[in-house]
């Protein structure tokens, strides 16, 4: 998911409203002073509040200086590997387990927090359309008469958003709508995730039935009454991904009729943080955060519109004893 | 935005938009033109459909301005137009938005996408492609452009769209009666009544966010 989100949404469509917010104010580093922790932030909301408190912690507990550069996941992971770029806030798996790969497993030039936040992937609908329309699970989706209750351009076809383009879970989406067959009676939409939302809202303002590919923690499950369709669990066995990156032919050679795995993010940082600012990476490795504060956060971002880092600095200093307990571990 | 696909504009949903248009031609059971210029060619529609759908349009409440609850995480003051259900939103604080009936054609805007008012215009000057210079007589008196007015088809005022620092082909404008010249329904646009576009022309200014929204042919399809 989101691989390269931030920019191609910034140069075809404009960035969301938040990104120019979410840089400033920063902290400019002078030249006798310690360089700054770079932070690199996606576009996507829960990470906006991740890098946000992540730089508060940094700033207020250890008295260091850090910043925030918004980045796609790819550009953080070349510049944790290259030197420019000392954290990502939230890295998502199964999404970026080839950057993982890459960079923590084989180049060891990043390193993870132990500490995961669970989070989840699916396809969702409103709980209206849910209970009215019968719609209960993702198999459903391949039968024709259910499938045009979803059709908005009279083609007979429903529609559903499956993501953003340069996320990698859209290419998933793609190989999972095939494997269930809902490939041949849904059109796959592509779109930034400004333009699904919005879409999503004025469906849900009229009514109208609206089936998504949808991400937890996330606002939307604050904003609206949504609810997932039912899958088989998951089973690595029948979970065959292939990328487009990887094989041309990709997804004739993929199959996955079956829920995505049990998704988590993590704190990532450049391996070279222990040394240039090992209290730092020790702070990062102890930060423990949950779905449910993340999506707190979320919405504060991004629908109370609340400015990033002065909901961070509000969110530590009214959690001063959770905050605590990562500063103590980070210094035993 | 995403894959523009081209503007169809002939059918119901598109003649619903075409509201003082269509009016003027009740009565008419025969085939009306007007000139579509992004696929260079004339198309006919039933002005009798035209005429149902416009009077639907004129009667029907939601149509009305209203504040309605809108919950969204966009910013107040952001427009999101809703080609499928033919409203426009203007986002207003404290999860609301004042919703306008609009018109829109058989696939709305054509695309779905984040663009940008660029610019205002009260009482636009409208100018004929020159396809339809060349084969309407009516038009071709207006060739190098006709004065903003009351018969003029883009109404009483004009936000114009633009991406990226340039100017789209569309627009969000106005409607006059009676239409006097063959350019009855535009390409892609958006059409509104002349009070309501004024009442959102005064509320909206230059930069404000505008999401096109589209579920149907609009977006990238895979």
């Amino acid at each position: 998911m989101r691989i390269g989100l931030r920019l191609t949404a910034a140069l075809l469509f404009g960035s969301h409203s938040f990104a120019a917010a979410q840089t400033a104010p920063s902290t400019a580093a002078g030249a006798a002073e310690p360089a700054a922790i770079v932070i690199g932030a996606p576009s996507w909301p829960s990470a906006q509040a991740t890098a946000n408190i992540i730089r508060v912690v940094l700033e207020d507990r250890l008295g260091l200086t850090a910043e925030i550069a918004p980045m796609s996941n790819d550009e953080i992971f070349v510049g944790m590997d290259g030197g420019s770029v000392d954290v990502h806030p939230e890295v998502w798996q199964p999404n970026l387990d080839a950057l993982r790969k890459a960079y923590v497993d084989e180049r060891g030039s990043v390193r993870e927090s132990p500490r995961t936040v669970e989070a989840s992937q699916n396809l969702c609908t409103t709980r209206e359309a849910a209970e009215k329309l019968g719609l209960r699970s993702v198999a459903d989706l391949a039968r024709r008469s259910t499938a045009a209750l979803f059709d908005t351009d009279f083609d007979t076809k429903g529609e559903m958003w499956i993501g953003d383009p340069s996320w990698t879970s859209t290419q998933v989406e793609k190989i999972r709508a095939r494997s269930y067959g809902y490939d041949a009676t849904m059109t796959l939409l592509e779109a930034p995730e400004d333009v699904a939302m919005a879409s999503i809202d004025a469906s849900i303002a009229v009514g109208r039935p609206v089936v998504f590919y949808c991400y937890r923690p996330h606002h939307l499950f604050a904003l609206h009454d949504v609810v997932a369709l039912e899958e088989p669990e998951h089973d690595p066995a029948k979970w065959r991904v292939v990328l487009p990156a990887e094989d041309p032919d990709w997804l004739a050679k993929s199959s996955a009729p079956v829920a995505w795995s049990r998704s988590q993010f993590r704190i990532a940082y450049a391996t070279a943080l222990e040394e240039s600012a090992p209290e730092a990476a020790r702070l990062l490795d102890a930060i423990a955060l949950d779905a449910d504060t993340i999506s707190q956060m979320s919405y504060a971002i991004a629908v109370e519109r609340k400015e990033p880092y002065a909901f961070a600095k509000e969110w530590v200093a009214a959690h001063g004893d959770r905050v605590d307990t990562w500063v103590k571990e980070a210094k035993q | 935005m995403t894959g523009a696909r081209g503007f169809d504009l002939v059918g119901s949903r598109l003649l619903a938009a075409a509201g003082a248009v269509v009016l003027a031609l009740a009565g008419s059971a025969q085939a009306a033109k007007f000139f579509d210029p992004e696929r260079r060619q004339w198309v006919e529609y039933d002005t009798n459909r035209a005429r149902d759908a416009a009077q639907a349009l004129a009667v029907d409440p939601r149509y009305e301005r209203q504040l309605v609850e809108f919950r969204t995480a966009e910013l107040p003051g952001t427009v999101i137009i809703d080609s499928d259900a033919k409203f426009l939103y203007l986002v207003q604080p404290g999860l609301q938005a004042i919703r306008y009936g609009v018109g829109v054609g058989r696939d709305g805007f054509g695309w779905s996408g984040i663009v940008e008012v660029g610019r205002k215009a009260e009482w636009p000057t409208w100018t004929p492609p020159a396809e339809m210079v060349a084969r309407d007589a009516k038009a071709a008196q207006y060739a190098s452009g006709m004065p903003g007015g009351p018969d003029n088809p883009l109404g009483a005022r004009a936000l114009y769209l633009y991406r990226g620092g340039q100017d789209t082909i569309y627009r969000i404008h106005g409607t006059n009666e009676p239409w006097t010249i063959g350019m009855n329904i535009s390409s892609g646009c958006i059409r509104m009544r002349n009070e309501d576009v004024e009442d959102l022309y005064a509320r909206v200014p230059v930069g404000t966010k505008v999401i096109v929204i589209m579920q149907g042919p609009a977006l990238i399809t895979s």
